[in-house]
């Protein structure tokens, strides 16, 4: 209904911008990533609640059986714990099963567990496929790429976050670091880093799943058990990077949000004014 | 880190004011052209000539509504370098830096309009994906957080089964009749708890078991004692991995006849692609008699590393694992690795499973 978007290379001046009617808009997500994006909300809360149910079934981290319990898992032990110390919960049912009662499909769910799994994972998979078909049609992983720089500014970010605080009580000016790309070093780092996860997630699922035919690639991660080590602890990436993820989107405004849903932004300070539409 | 330039601050300041004008605007041609424009090249090439040229003028261009309004003085001292270095990065972009993003002007209305459309859109995309999701999960966990309706409908395990069924054929396509998995040595191995899912038989079986083999080509039934079997057929050795659906492993020292020497020795009928592995003496958990059946290919039956094992730890089998013989199919989940069988049946088609018609899968290859 609209006219394409030509690029106007004639250099413009800004002083005819104002006049012109309008709202500056910039692209900022390819709709694939965008798609690919809110997808991983179904499917990393399914394989983490099945995930959990089939740990339950066999937990990595056991320790000799206890006296008085004849309980040999730790996340049994942290359900005790958890039903002994916090107030309310000293007349829980089944202090063992606590952990997986709330953070998983439940115990003794391994069959059901598993198809969820094996569900989610090969979606999981495709999904990732289709983000990096949208990071490379739409360019985006430059943005993604760490950099040299990265380092320090990262450094910077950090002083940044941990003086907010202060900064709010004191009333001080706290000047958010400046950038002049998409992403802070941080989020870079970040951002970059889990599709990386999710890379390695998919690889030790798979040297788990299939330790015989691929024992290759189980051997890569040090073995069977160890690629099962390995899985469990990539979970753990996923939930340290939402936890921040969602804050600071939050924290950062309704326009970041709002460019992940539709795709762009009038955060327009980097960009070039080229075209014109309507 | 192209074009870095102290103009940046001015950004709030610009933003500010468009913002300011259309609050909630919305959409522009960007979700189709961002496709389109995908071409990267395109894009790029524009940008080429003007990237030097462009970035240049940016500054004062941006200094100048920064300027107008003196919102706060500078921040960042650390700047000079920076802006330093984005002179020299203003050649010609590398192929890996980030590109510099394209502001389109959309009328109010249209941005309107298309934010309304996409916003629309993704919410019944959310519903629907969670509806969909929810409904998945397990009935058990469905009831424990409280959906008071049962949602169990044909076309849920239909579904769910499918996936399996995916995750089994992609299973089988791994699988190759040639490839010898890995083994181990004696030092290497690991303890091997009894696993049986229900009571452990009594022994007393041991003394008149016999294994009795059907669908023969002869159309015959074949019945051997264990005596037969050390005979008739050279004893192999294994040190193989166990992995047990549940996750844990065990690294075990095995001997036994092949399963593929049985197969030349009694060929099944002609027809016949799966076997059908059988113990009459499984118990279940308060041991009462819950035979055990197992489905097996005979593709997976002819590797060379699939055992009938008579021995574990250079003994005869002991009840807990098996006595006296037990398949051995490391390239299967352990509970394919059936103990005590007492019945092999060729078939044409694939016949039932114990644990597939528990809701685990069928194929079961590792």
């Amino acid at each position: 209904m609209n006219a394409l978007v030509l690029p106007h290379p004639e250099p413009k001046s800004t002083s005819t911008l104002p006049t012109q009617p309008g709202v500056l808009v910039v692209r900022k997500h390819h709709f694939l990533v965008r798609w690919s994006h809110w997808l991983n909300v179904p499917l990393l809360l399914g394989l983490i609640l099945s995930g959990i149910s089939i740990y339950w079934a066999s937990p990595i981290y056991q320790h000799k059986p206890d006296p008085n319990t004849g309980n040999t898992d730790v996340a049994a032990d942290i359900g005790i714990w958890i039903c002994t110390h916090v107030p309310g919960l000293h007349h829980y049912n089944s202090p063992p099963d606590w952990i997986y009662n709330h953070v998983s499909l439940g115990p003794g769910m391994l069959a059901p567990a598993l198809r969820l799994h094996w569900l989610c994972a090969y979606l999981f998979v495709l999904n990732g496929m289709v983000y990096v078909a949208g990071l490379v049609r739409g360019g985006g992983w430059r943005s993604l790429l760490p950099r040299r720089t990265d380092l320090l500014d990262a450094l910077r970010m950090f002083r940044y976050y941990v003086g907010f605080p202060f900064a709010k009580v004191a009333r001080r000016q706290w000047p958010h670091p400046v950038f002049n790309t998409k992403y802070n070093a941080l989020q870079r780092a970040a951002y970059f880093s889990v599709p990386v996860a999710g890379f390695l997630s998919a690889a030790t699922g798979w040297a788990i799943h299939k330790p015989m035919q691929l024992h290759w690639l189980a051997a890569l991660f040090g073995g069977y058990n160890a690629a099962r080590v390995w899985h469990f602890w990539l979970m753990w990436i996923y939930i340290q990077f939402v936890v921040p993820h969602v804050i600071l989107v939050f924290a950062d405004g309704w326009d970041t949000l709002r460019s992940m849903i539709l795709g762009w932004s009038t955060r327009v300070e980097r960009s070039e004014v080229v075209a014109h539409e309507g | 880190m192209k074009d870095k330039k102290n103009g940046d601050d001015s950004l709030q300041p610009t933003d500010g004011p468009l913002t300011g004008v259309e609050p909630k605007q919305e959409t522009p041609e960007s979700p189709k052209a961002g496709p389109e424009g995908a071409t990267p090249s395109a894009p790029i090439a524009i940008e080429k000539p003007k990237a030097g040229g462009a970035a240049e003028q940016r500054v004062d261009a941006d200094g100048c509504p920064s300027s107008s309004g003196d919102h706060k003085p500078r921040t960042d001292e650390a700047h000079p370098s920076v802006a330093a270095k984005s002179v020299s990065a203003k050649k010609p972009q590398s192929f890996f830096a980030e590109q510099t993003p394209l502001a389109i002007k959309v009328a109010p209305r249209i941005l309107r309009y298309r934010s309304r459309r996409d916003f629309l859109l993704f919410g019944a995309g959310a519903l629907a994906v969670l509806t969909a999701g929810g409904c998945l999960l397990p009935q058990d966990t469905l009831s424990r957080i409280g959906v008071p309706r049962k949602i169990d409908s044909p076309g849920k395990e239909w579904f769910l089964n499918r996936a399996l069924r995916i995750d089994d054929d992609v299973a089988e396509a791994l699988y190759s009749g040639t490839r010898i998995l890995p083994t181990y040595t004696k030092s290497q191995i690991t303890p091997l708890k009894n696993n049986y899912n229900g009571a452990t038989p009594d022994p007393g079986y041991i003394s008149g078991w016999k294994l009795t083999l059907d669908g023969l080509a002869s159309g015959l039934s074949i019945s051997l004692d264990i005596r037969n079997l050390l005979s008739r057929f050279s004893v192999h050795e294994q040190i193989t991995r166990l992995v047990c659906v549940e996750g844990w492993s065990a690294i075990a020292w095995w001997a036994g006849v092949r399963f593929d020497d049985l197969l030349r020795a009694y060929p099944p009928m002609s027809q016949a692609k799966w076997a059908r592995v059988e113990s009459s003496v499984n118990l279940d958990a308060s041991g009462n008699p819950d035979p055990y059946f197992m489905s097996l290919d005979l593709a997976t039956a002819r590797h060379p590393q699939t055992l009938l094992a008579t021995h574990f730890n250079g003994q005869p089998l002991t009840v807990d694992h098996g006595a006296p013989l037990r398949l051995l199919v490391p390239m299967k989940l352990g509970l394919k690795n059936v103990k005590a069988i007492t019945r092999i049946t060729y078939v044409a088609e694939e016949p039932r499973d114990y644990w597939a018609e528990r809701g685990y899968s069928r194929y079961d290859g590792i």
